[in-house]
């Protein structure tokens, strides 16, 4: 009798402390500390870019102004990013700042909101009442919620231009296509002499959006952007013009056969860098590869053995619909930097965001990173610290590059919602292999549209 | 099940001490002396397992992005019956069960056979299993790479239908909806038929010899053998296998999302690719909550219905 009351006793006693514990655990640090030091602390950083040396650098620039404040970056995979980063800043153990990104993408604003403070009043202290004319469109109002600024862009990422080899267009005595129809003759001249011309993973379909929203830049500026706000209908025939023309790549053997059955990232992006192909659909984050260090890595990331780095340059989206409306870009902030609501050393994460995203020498330390175009505007890298592939053939060409980027206004993913992006992916596949008609899909993206805005 | 049983064993036990009083005696009849030794276990089970089917279930009625600190809205039943008119949800049935009946009849037949020529005296016979069986430990997140290689475009798969003169065969595996499916089918035939051909070879091993040799000296051939007496002999393998196979294939995420995304146009979607998609890509964590609820019940029906030919035989 005693033996077992005493078991019981022991039981109850053990449930109650792994109860008291758990709310221990549960209710530990609910409270961000509002009070910590502005300028020391340990803080950690998590995001799914930059990469590891990118991140080592910008936080050794970081010190130089901040000796007392150690950054530790953590790299989560974008694939599983959301996943990981709900819990963690539902707590004071996890990331003091995260990367944060438009809209409704992997981190998007829209979900992870409520875990972060409000940068609004710190941005404006540092930068001025001014900070939104300061700072480049894209990386502003896709990071704000009503009217907090979750995060602010430590630099953005912009599309609508392709990429070529210009070693190849060289070898084989041909110029960047203009138009729909030199990019059809490349094609079939490139296919002619057994190279590729144009590759695209058209089975990850935010590229598919990115060429797409660059046909419709073309069509009519704005009308893309536009339509994602319900300020313009899919039913509209500068869609269907824009649909006919994306079907066009497939049926006129502009895109490589099979492209709806890779993605981007290898598969594309390998068969680019290892010379296969002649063309590609990138954006900014591309320049990067121009670096010669950069892209002997980038090659042998994509299986060369002994890279020879080559001659790469973006070249305007050709004017497929004939308007003659090119140069156009779009793009969004490729990272925004939030701080953790939960985070124990906000004064510190605010300092460290803010030096990043909003100060010369953060923005200068992105810009010389080449992966985003900087926020702050101004601020381009020194290219004269940057060891090029070929100058003189590419540094023109990719300072211009950069100044139209960087002056773009239309939004990339900023304004389409997750429901309207899987619309997209079902409507541009579908069209781009004759399963869907092209009235059927822009009938389902308005359908879609209209009820993400219900 | 056993509570009656239990009940009388404690009873047993219990007659010796007669300074307990009664009360005692009826409860511990009522909970069983071994109570408290699987408390452990049931807290596991009932914790881990059950409470989480709970909360799938009661997630299933939110309107909700599954951000701890987001806001959810209660929408009873409203996924539920966006689910039964969602296409692509059918679809994703549909693929389950031409993937089940696909895979389940190839690798059956090509382990049920290497499994009887391993029992024949088949020189290096040991190396064969090994061969055989090395696929099944492998990861899928390992081979998807190498899948997608061999039937790219450009792949190795083309390369040798081109060798052998049937090049008017090749073509962008990946990218076509049969083709794309075909793939996946191979992956998983590929990775699994080692585990069919491991349990067909211990099911064989079981069967006494002496019935073989009274089937030979009937004047049966070895065809005949194999079709009219192990066959018949290993069926509980095969329905095992059966029911292993079609919870496998409503779980399939792995090979589909590895190797083909789920596309070309959904032509690749399982249900766990379609949770996947709507949890993590759009944010519908109460639409996909529904969706898991259905995967759940058809896996019970599943394996239920799978097992109910061999308990009638046993019963029988």
């Amino acid at each position: 009798m005693f033996r077992k009351s005493q078991f019981w006793r022991r039981a109850a006693a053990l449930a109650a402390c792994v109860t008291l514990l758990s709310i221990v655990a549960c209710s530990g640090g609910s409270s961000g500390g509002q009070s910590s030091s502005a300028t020391s602390g340990n803080i950690t950083w998590w995001g799914w870019t930059p990469d590891a040396v990118n991140a080592a650098s910008l936080i050794a620039e970081f010190n130089k102004k901040y000796p007392d404040i150690h950054v530790t970056f953590v790299s989560k995979p974008i694939d599983t990013y959301d996943s990981v980063l709900g819990p963690a800043i539902t707590s004071s153990q996890g990331p003091d700042v995260f990367n944060v990104a438009p809209g409704s993408a992997n981190g998007g604003v829209e979900t992870f909101h409520e875990g972060a403070i409000d940068l609004g009043p710190a941005v404006e202290a540092a930068v001025g009442s001014d900070w939104k004319t300061k700072l480049a469109a894209a990386g502003v109002a896709g990071l704000v919620v009503g009217d907090k600024v979750v995060g602010v862009s430590a630099g953005a990422v912009y599309s609508g231009s392709l990429w070529i080899n210009k070693d190849i267009f060289d070898k084989h005595g041909l110029k960047a296509p203009t138009t729909l129809a030199e990019w059809k003759s490349v094609s079939a001249k490139l296919a002619a002499a057994g190279q590729g011309g144009f590759v695209q993973g058209a089975g990850q379909w935010a590229f598919d959006m990115d060429t797409f929203e660059a046909i419709m830049q073309n069509v009519e500026p704005g009308l893309y952007v536009a339509a994602s706000l319900g300020k313009a209908k899919y039913s509209a025939p500068q869609f269907v013009k824009g649909m006919e023309i994306w079907k066009s790549l497939f049926d006129d053997k502009i895109m490589q056969a099979g492209a709806v059955g890779l993605q981007q990232y290898p598969d594309a992006n390998n068969a680019f860098m290892s010379g296969q192909y002649a063309m590609v659909m990138m954006g900014s984050w591309y320049t990067q590869y121009t670096v010669k260090d950069t892209m002997v890595t980038a090659m042998k990331a994509a299986g060369v053995s002994n890279p020879t780095p080559f001659t790469m340059i973006p070249i305007q989206f050709p004017d497929v619909a004939g308007t003659g409306k090119v140069g156009k870009m779009f793009g969004d902030a490729d990272y925004g930097l939030a701080v953790s609501g939960k985070s124990s050393h906000q004064a510190a994460a605010t300092t460290f965001a803010l030096w990043l995203a909003t100060s010369p020498a953060g923005q200068q330390a992105v810009a010389n990173t080449l992966n985003d175009i900087p926020s702050l505007k101004g601020v381009q890298p020194q290219w004269d610290n940057i060891k090029l592939v070929n100058p003189a053939a590419q540094l023109k060409t990719l300072q211009d590059y950069t100044d139209t980027a960087s002056s773009a206004d239309q939004p990339r993913f900023a304004t389409v919602s997750a429901d309207l992006n899987t619309a997209f992916r079902d409507a541009l596949i579908g069209v781009a292999t004759g399963k869907v008609s092209i009235k059927d899909a822009l009938a389902n993206l308005r359908k879609v549209a209209d009820a993400s805005r219900k | 099940m056993s509570t009656d049983a239990t009940a009388s064993t404690a009873g047993r036990r219990q007659r010796p001490r007669s300074t307990q009083n009664q009360g005692t005696r009826h409860r511990r009849v009522a909970f069983g002396a071994g109570l408290p030794w699987i408390i452990p276990a049931v807290v596991l089970v009932v914790g881990m397992i059950y409470f989480s089917i709970a909360d799938t279930i009661h997630v299933s009625t939110l309107d909700w992005n599954g951000f701890i600190l987001s806001p959810s809205r209660f929408v009873g039943w409203d996924n539920y019956s966006r689910m039964f008119q969602d296409p692509v949800f059918w679809l994703a049935i549909w693929h389950t069960g031409v993937f089940f009946v696909t895979t389940f009849v190839v690798q059956t037949l090509i382990g049920f056979t290497f499994a009887a020529l391993m029992h024949s005296k088949v020189v290096l016979a040991p190396l064969y299993k090994v061969i055989i069986f090395i696929p099944t430990v492998l990861a899928p997140a390992t081979m998807a790479p190498v899948f997608r290689h061999i039937f790219d475009a450009k792949g190795d798969f083309n390369a040798i239908l081109s060798a052998v003169g049937l090049d008017w065969l090749a073509q962008p595996w990946l990218a076509g909806d049969v083709t794309a499916m075909l793939v996946v089918m191979v992956a998983t035939v590929w990775q699994w038929t080692g585990l069919t051909f491991i349990l067909y070879y211990a099911a064989m091993s079981q069967i006494e010899t002496e019935i073989l040799e009274a089937a030979r000296i009937d004047g049966s051939s070895n065809f005949r053998t194999l079709l009219a007496i192990v066959w018949p002999l290993c069926r509980p393998t095969t329905v095992a296998l059966a029911t292993l196979g079609i919870i496998g294939a409503l779980k399939t995420f792995d090979v589909p999302y590895l190797v083909t995304k789920a596309g070309p146009n959904h032509a690749t979607e399982f249900l766990g690719t379609y949770i996947y998609q709507t949890m993590v890509q759009q944010k519908h964590f109460g639409y996909a909550a529904a969706i898991s609820i259905a995967l759940l019940i058809l896996a019970i029906v599943g394996g239920v219905v799978m097992r109910r030919p061999r308990r009638e035989k046993e019963g029988s």
